[in-house]
């Protein structure tokens, strides 16, 4: 019993943590088609910056959870400004672009920290589920999770802004028309999208530590998520990320962490086989 | 209806899209060489129908039958494999190659290399457009990509040849060449057109087929089609259920 | 828009240039400057590979690294077990050539899009990186070819006389066989692309749906550009571990797919020679650079390949070309041309 709710909180987690992973990419797709290539330098940024400013002395939450989606936040709205806002409708030189940006940032962050890992210890203790032991943190993961999702469909949901990014969503021209500043939602977006990334970079901190290449260990399942997912935000990256997260979770209990990412590239494949535009462009293609 | 057999049928085919029916139960036979006008208002489900005939999409229900072989739901070379020819209504061309490599990738499917670059210019001569042969498509006309188009359909020496809209945007003189040559075709392919120009359809019209809201409403000689009432009424816009 | 390959300047001025390296260069060249020219020929020969399927096919894929690793690690285990290189050569062709064909099935028979293809074909070059990464331990090992994880594959084979394991070629010769390589690959891509299966690729590349109206199949055509690509980047990957004699998971990184990228648009989608002249000249930037310890090498080539994007989309050669026709022509209207679209010769 109690190794049941092991395996079922592991898969939760597993599952957790590929959503946090990508939803900031899937904001940033769903709305504007696009993918973000410089995702995990985002990510080693929102690291750094917990890191930093905790060893500086400010509070981890507070570094974690308002200075890392700040910074990258911002940092992502200067990048929609200076370089994807030229590339609308440019698919593949956005993807370019945004790659050129993830190898200038590697670059950039090694020239400034040097190409060591840092790090701080991870918070919250352990949890004892009979005889095994839960860390906490695995716990706050699965909360953070539901409630990023929770907080996306809300926004979408309920509010004026969520309504013109829906509209925006559905077609940009009619938007535009009805007096909607696309570029400036794409913008807000983008900004959005990062600042969920920054949060992630934060919470990925104390579990890994950061270093300037980092990054690479954590796209291929956020990439793969999304693309599975398809183009609805909240459907989509909940879809793959539970299909994909227990398919990864179940081949790393048979076989170790080693093949778990390409396990969930072959799943991923093999999906798009059958479904070229992701589980949401055939399955649930209404939803949000 | 013939004593010919049937070289293109369908029978009860459907093609919806989310919660609209372009397509709509069509039962539809052509008989070998016959010239064959489809008409019918916008968005009667005309090209979606050729779209269906050559796989660029897969029809929802029903059958498509192409000289006695199912062919639902093939994929489009293997239906143009078996002999059909498509204009489609948006031209679709080479854009950055000439009006000759154009004409020429089509003949070359089916001819080796010198025998290729013959019937090639023999349908650039034929449709007119040989003074075209090395101008990229890309910067011709409107009127003049049509017969490019046209003239790369026929140089793949279809047995069925559909031609969606292919005298929107010519000029007097190019329609009638392109008259004659459809009925010139006729005489070696079953062809059927889509149009909307009235005076080029009186030219070449014979057995004709109306399309209103994705189904047959008549199918007739083109002077009862002419004279229906009903068939005006849909053409106007008016409601046509009470006629149908 | 059609050239003849017989009356084209371009191609007999560059498979002429091949030969002339090939016979006169070591005779003038010191051993340091045949190792370094070496290298150029080896990372052209990869260039080629995606300057070929994207400039000539369409095919954008980002992550021929993935093959040129899998071609560098067939090569390697191969060669340490048969203690001949000739086979293990072909290998390195053919292991990423059948691999390419599968990846390619899955993508264009999934009709994926640009942006998934992207994606995919990245991701896959991901895994391969970690993949490696992790068979440090002994227990991976394919015969007497331990795999070595991040510490890679020392005593990597030099490249022996087809048939006459003992006769090791010298840097030398080495590089006249790249060479004499390089030119062939050269020549016969051009041959390939001026030949009817390189005009229905061009066709395809323009307008997919009237390739198919046309009566092509579309989709098998492209996993047969995908799977050679493939395999011409793992012949390069051979070559490059055989010219270094030792590899690491690094053949199979995320720069190696950027730098195939970054050559092919600096030097202009849809030329061959333009990438190959990319290669030279960006190497012997990041070389020089590089000695001068200010600039991380990742920025170098992220801060090149953004600004490429942005202000050379064309790509150098094109831009070269439609600057000295604008020159000639000036004053006058130009007549053909369209933006964005590079016309397919040299
Ligand atoms: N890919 C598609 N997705 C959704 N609806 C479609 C699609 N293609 C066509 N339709 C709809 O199907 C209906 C029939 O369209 P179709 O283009 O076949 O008409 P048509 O008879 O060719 O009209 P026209 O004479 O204007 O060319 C229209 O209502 C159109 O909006
Ligand atoms: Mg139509």
């Amino acid at each position: 019993m109690d190794y049941t709710i092991i395996v079922f909180l592991e898969i939760l987690r597993a599952i957790s943590w590929l959503v946090i992973l990508a939803a900031g990419l899937a904001i940033i797709f769903g709305m504007m088609k696009v993918i973000n290539f410089a995702h995990g330098e985002f990510l080693m940024l929102g690291g750094y910056i917990t890191i930093m400013s905790h060893n500086a002395g400010v509070p981890l939450w507070i570094s974690m959870g308002v200075l890392a989606p700040l910074v990258v936040g911002v940092f992502g709205i200067i990048v929609e400004r200076l370089v994807i806002r030229h590339l609308y409708g440019r698919i593949i030189d956005s993807l370019l672009a945004t790659w050129g940006l993830s190898l200038l940032m590697i670059g950039g962050v090694t020239m400034v920290f040097g190409n060591t890992v840092q790090g701080v210890s991870t918070p919250l203790g352990s949890l004892s589920i009979g005889a095994y032991q839960v860390p906490g943190y695995n716990l706050l993961l699965i909360g953070i999770a539901v409630a990023m999702m929770m907080a996306i469909w809300l926004v979408l949901r309920f509010t004026s802004a969520g309504l013109i990014a829906r509209a925006t969503m559905q077609n940009p021209d009619m938007a535009e028309t009805l007096g909607v500043r696309t570029s400036w939602v794409y913008m807000a977006t983008f900004g959005l999208g990062s600042a969920v990334t920054g949060l992630a970079g934060g919470l990925l901190a104390p579990l890994t530590g950061v270093a300037p290449s980092m990054g690479v260990n954590f796209v291929a399942q956020s990439f793969i998520t999304v693309i599975t997912g398809g183009a609805s935000m909240i459907a989509g990256t909940l879809s793959a990320g539970t299909l994909l997260g227990t398919i990864s979770q179940g081949v790393t209990f048979a076989t170790g962490p080693v093949y778990g990412d390409a396990a969930l590239l072959l799943a991923a494949l093999i999906l798009l086989r059958l479904l070229p535009q992701g589980i949401t462009g055939r399955i649930f293609r209404k939803s949000l | 209806m013939s004593d010919l057999r049937p070289i293109l049928t369908t029978e009860k085919l459907v093609m919806q899209f989310g919660g609209v029916t372009a397509v709509d139960n069509v039962d539809f036979s052509l008989r070998e060489g016959e010239l064959r006008c489809l008409l019918g208002p916008n968005g009667a489900g005309k090209s979606t129908f050729f779209k269906c005939l050559t796989g660029q999409l897969t029809p929802t229900s029903g059958r498509v039958r192409f000289d006695g072989q199912d062919i639902t739901g093939w994929e489009t070379h293997a239906i143009v494999g078996m002999g059909v020819g498509i204009k489609t209504q948006v031209p679709n061309l080479f854009d950055g190659l000439s009006a000759y490599e154009n004409v020429r990738m089509s003949a070359r499917r089916k001819h080796l290399r010198p025998m290729a670059k013959e019937k090639a210019e023999e349908m650039l001569e034929k449709c007119g457009i040989a003074h075209l042969a090395r101008r990229e498509v890309g910067l011709l006309a409107h009127g003049q990509r049509q017969l490019v188009e046209l003239a790369t359909v026929l140089a793949g020496e279809p047995r069925l040849v559909l031609l969606d809209e292919p005298a929107a945007g010519m000029a007097g003189d190019e329609r009638d060449r392109l008259a004659d040559l459809v009925l010139e075709t006729s005489r070696r392919a079953a062809v059927v057109v889509v149009e909307h120009d009235m005076a080029f359809i009186r030219r070449i019209a014979k057995f004709t087929t109306v399309f209103n809201r994705g189904a047959i409403f008549r199918e007739a000689m083109i002077d009862e089609i002419m004279s229906d009432r009903a068939v005006q009424e849909i053409y106007l816009g008016k409601q046509a259920d009470v006629a149908a | 828009m059609e050239t003849s390959l017989r009356t084209d300047p371009g191609f007999w001025f560059m498979t002429a240039l091949g030969l002339v390296l090939l016979f006169l260069g070591p005779l003038f060249w010191d051993l340091f400057q045949i190792m370094q020219i070496t290298q150029y020929v080896v990372l052209s020969v990869y260039v080629l590979s995606l300057a070929y399927i994207w400039g000539f096919g369409g095919i954008l894929s980002f992550g021929q690294a993935a093959f040129f690793g899998l071609g560098a690690y067939t090569f390697s285990v191969a060669a340490i077990n048969m203690g001949e290189t000739t086979f293990p050569f072909v290998l390195a062709f053919a292991i990423p050539a059948i691999f390419g064909a599968a990846l390619g099935y899955f993508m264009f028979y999934g009709k994926l899009s640009d942006v998934y293809m992207g994606v995919v074909t990245m991701v896959v070059t991901l895994i391969f990186w970690k993949l490696i990464n992790h068979t440090a331990g002994p227990e991976y090992a394919i015969g007497d070819a331990r795999l070595g994880g991040f510490n890679g594959i020392p005593s990597v084979p030099v490249l022996n006389v087809p048939g006459d394991a003992q006769a090791w070629l010298d840097p030398g010769q080495m590089f006249q066989v790249f060479m004499a390589i390089l030119t062939l690959l050269y020549v016969l891509l051009r041959i390939l692309i001026a030949s009817d299966f390189g005009r229905i690729s061009m066709g395809i590349r323009e307008n997919e749906t009237r390739a198919a109206l046309l009566g092509y199949d579309v989709r098998r055509h492209k996993v047969i550009m995908f799977a050679l690509g493939a395999g011409i980047a793992g012949m390069a990957g051979g070559m490059w571990a055989t010219y270094q004699t030792f590899i690491d998971p690094n053949v199979f990184s995320l720069e190696m797919s950027a730098k195939a990228l970054i050559w092919t648009m600096a030097g202009g989608v849809g030329t061959l020679a333009g990438p190959i002249v990319a290669v030279v000249l960006l190497q012997y930037l990041s070389l020089k650079l590089g000695e001068m310890h200010i600039l991380n090498n990742n920025f170098i080539l992220g801060g090149i390949m953004m600004v490429l994007v942005l202000l050379v989309p064309k790509g150098g050669l094109p831009t070269l070309r439609d600057g000295i026709a604008a020159l000639r022509v000036r004053g006058s209207v130009r007549r053909s041309g369209t933006p964005g679209k590079v016309a397919p010769d040299v």
